[in-house]
């Protein structure tokens, strides 16, 4: 682990070079370990003829297998741990594509560098002990809230939780509480930005304190950005985790707002080729794939994230010296992403073919506001004069939908369709985006 | 911004052992060892016995050669240089089992350690060292092979500060010693690195060289299989486990 996260050894005011010493020595570190300690990468390096002391360097790397989160999966509940159980001292679970569980521990070392992370990640932006911390996610569909909280706390910066609570509310304790950041998913930013504009929180932006807005785990489209900065009158940031670690906070933004700036001391960053996994050129667009430098828990061994990014060493204008990754806006597979909640389409539909067999075709309707993925509408398609599994038609219709629900995490409108009035669009993906206008009837 | 501002001390790497692999015949010893010490640091190497500590520390020394890999001294690779060479540049070290002349007196061992940096400098550099080591000019007229184990351990740390060492390494201070005469080694090393030595501390006293290190690697079978301050790794349950001696069956024991 690096040297604290306090001024001395700091990892973003070391040289490139530094960067590069430092991390080879937690790589060999990290692949010696990950030999020893878990059979899943020792079989895999036994496989591809290689030792953790092959890597001399960096580019070594690229001579070890990838992990893909079909491993993760087929290896639940503990076959990617490096330490026992009695070690660990959290556990918390997500899922692969198919919506298979995967599970990822942390032990008390572990939960205390992401809690770092965090901190980090609120410094860079500004926030000090002085400020009112505002977190306003909802805790159980997004473990990582509570490093949000949980951060806020160790920066000595005043939380005041405030969970699903609707954007009335949140506004009013916004305004009561003379909360001074906002940290919450860019959906539900959106979200209170309308209803404090259409004046439905009778309330007036001046009444409020707040002056720093950090939005996460989804990346925030340019457009969503520009909306919340507009009517909350306030900068925003993004940050960026990998979904299947749970945690958010491997890098964030910084005031430049000029890419995110990597925790380069807890992680190595590759781009890939997503195709031939080769590495493309510095700033070129590819996937992007993590190996984990200190986690003890769960190392990951160049692990493929599915999101696609491009990386930079570039120098940035605030100073630091780590790499910066754009904020994510497309993936490799078709992942999509409905209030901060990830959708895979292909695991909808094998829901919805799990229950119907005789489902001829569906679509996802993705209302997006601002670039972002508001509400979910599933079209089904099915041979006419056929009856219902399940009943008449409503009740099918309730079973599709709570079914959809409890597998993907979101609530979502299922309707039948004729197949001519399924769109055109999304037969390969099976997903359909719609851009819907500001309303302010609705909440 | 917090993470700005000049008062990192020394950010320059002092010593960087990078991919160090050594053998003795066909036995590989080091298997691509990369670590570092950064200047005004203290930072422990600990490990079992068999481990490849003392083999670091030969190839470092330069009485060993690696067989692959590079050791840079203040940006200048020593890996090719000659033992005394290395000394001269200001990388000293306090051997295990602090191989004193048992027959030379305190002072005359002092002075065989201060020789290299000509005689002149000797009595300047003996008043600094004694003011560090009160039981030294008390034993001055003794034989060194007369003084108990401690004594003779913190002569071998007072002939090496002779030199007027850059890097100061420490191969098992605490070896053989008492607890309490220990817990007097490690206040001595505190001291020094207060002084702005800056410290590689060899041991297999883990639990000891970690409470005094600001850094530490764990070494298994030459192999860094562990690293980080040395706060977190006295709590690290692997640290633990093997200081405890306590190990696990499977993954899922609890």
């Amino acid at each position: 682990m690096a040297e604290g996260s306090g001024a001395r050894g700091a990892i973003d005011a070391l040289s490139r070079d530094e960067i590069r010493r430092r991390q080879l020595e937690q790589l060999q570190v990290m692949l010696n370990r990950a030999y020893f300690h878990v059979d899943f990468y020792r079989r895999r390096m036994d496989e591809a003829g290689i030792l953790p002391e092959a890597l001399g360097s960096i580019e070594d790397l690229r001579r070890f297998p990838f992990t893909t989160s079909g491993d993760l999966a087929q290896r639940y509940p503990y076959g990617l741990f490096a330490e026992p159980l009695r070690s660990i001292v959290r556990l918390k679970i997500t899922s692969d594509s198919e919506g298979n569980p995967i599970v990822v521990g942390f032990t008390r070392r572990d939960v205390a560098m992401w809690q770092s992370l965090m901190v980090r990640l609120y410094e860079r932006v500004g926030v000090t002990d002085r400020d009112i911390v505002q977190v306003a996610f909802n805790f159980s569909q997004f473990p990582g809230a509570f490093t949000f909280s949980q951060a806020a706390e160790m920066l000595g910066a005043t939380m005041a939780p405030s969970a699903t609570a609707s954007a009335t509310l949140q506004l009013k304790i916004m305004r009561d509480f003379r909360s001074t950041v906002l940290a919450t998913t860019p959906a539900f930013a959106l979200h209170i930005a309308d209803v404090l504009e259409c004046g439905r929180a009778g309330m007036d932006r001046s009444e409020l304190n707040l002056r720093v807005v950090l939005l996460g785990p989804d990346p925030v489209a340019d457009a969503a950005r520009e909306r919340i900065e507009a009517v909350l009158r306030t900068p925003v940031y993004g940050l960026y985790g990998v979904t299947e670690m749970v945690e958010p906070g491997l890098a964030g933004e910084c005031p430049g707002k000029d890419g995110l700036h990597a925790a380069e001391d807890h992680f190595l960053l590759e781009i890939v080729h997503p195709v031939t996994g080769e590495p493309v050129p510095e700033g070129s667009e590819g996937e992007l794939v993590v190996t984990t430098l200190t986690t003890e828990a769960y190392p990951l061994i160049r692990y493929r994230t599915g999101d696609v990014t491009t990386l930079r060493t570039t120098a940035c204008a605030c100073g630091r010296t780590s790499a910066r990754i754009a904020p994510v806006l497309r993936r490799t597979d078709s992942r999509t992403s409905v209030r901060g909640n990830p959708v895979y389409p292909e695991h909808v539909g094998a829901i919805l073919r799990k229950l119907d067999p005789g489902i001829l075709d569906y679509r996802l309707i993705v209302h997006t506001r601002y670039g972002m993925g508001e509400q979910l509408d599933v079209l089904v398609v099915r041979p006419v004069g056929e009856g219902f599994p399940g009943g008449g038609r409503s009740q099918y219709l309730e079973m599709l939908r709570s079914h959809v629900r409890r597998g993907v995490g979101v609530g979502a409108r299922v309707q039948l369709v004729d197949p001519e009035r399924l769109p055109r669009e999304g037969l390969g993906d099976k997903v359909v985006f719609r851009s819907e206008p500001l309303s302010c009837e609705t909440d | 911004m917090a993470i700005r501002g000049g008062a990192e001390r020394g950010m320059r790497a002092m010593l960087e052992v990078k991919n160090l692999s050594a053998h003795y015949g066909s036995i590989q010893v080091l298997r691509r060892v990369t670590l570092h010490v950064t200047e005004g640091e203290i930072v422990t190497l600990v490990g079992a016995n068999g481990a490849g500590k003392s083999t670091l520390l030969r190839v470092v020394s330069g009485l060993h050669r690696a067989t692959e890999g590079e050791v840079l001294f203040q940006g200048e690779p020593i890996h090719r240089l000659r033992p005394e060479r290395i000394v001269r540049l200001g990388l000293v070290q306090a051997p295990e089992a602090r191989q004193l002349f048992p027959n030379l007196t305190v002072l005359e061992n002092l002075e065989l350690g201060g020789m290299l940096h000509g005689k002149q400098r000797i009595a300047e550099a003996m008043e600094e060292t004694f003011a560090l080591f009160p039981i030294l000019p008390e034993r001055r007229r003794q034989k060194a092979g007369t003084l108990s184990g401690g004594e003779q351990q913190m002569l071998s740390i007072a002939r090496a500060l002779m030199t007027r060492p850059r890097l100061l390494i420490l191969d098992e201070p605490s070896l053989g010693l008492a607890p309490l005469i220990v817990e007097e080694i490690h206040r001595t090393i505190s001291v020094l690195h207060e002084r702005g030595v800056t410290i590689l501390l060899v041991e297999q006293n883990a639990m000891g060289a970690l409470s005094i290190a600001e850094r530490a690697y764990v070494i298994e079978t030459g192999r860094i299989m562990l690293t980080g301050s040395a706060q977190e790794l006295i709590e690290h349950d692997d640290v633990q486990r093997a200081y405890l001696g306590k190990d696990y069956k499977y993954k899922w024991e609890r």
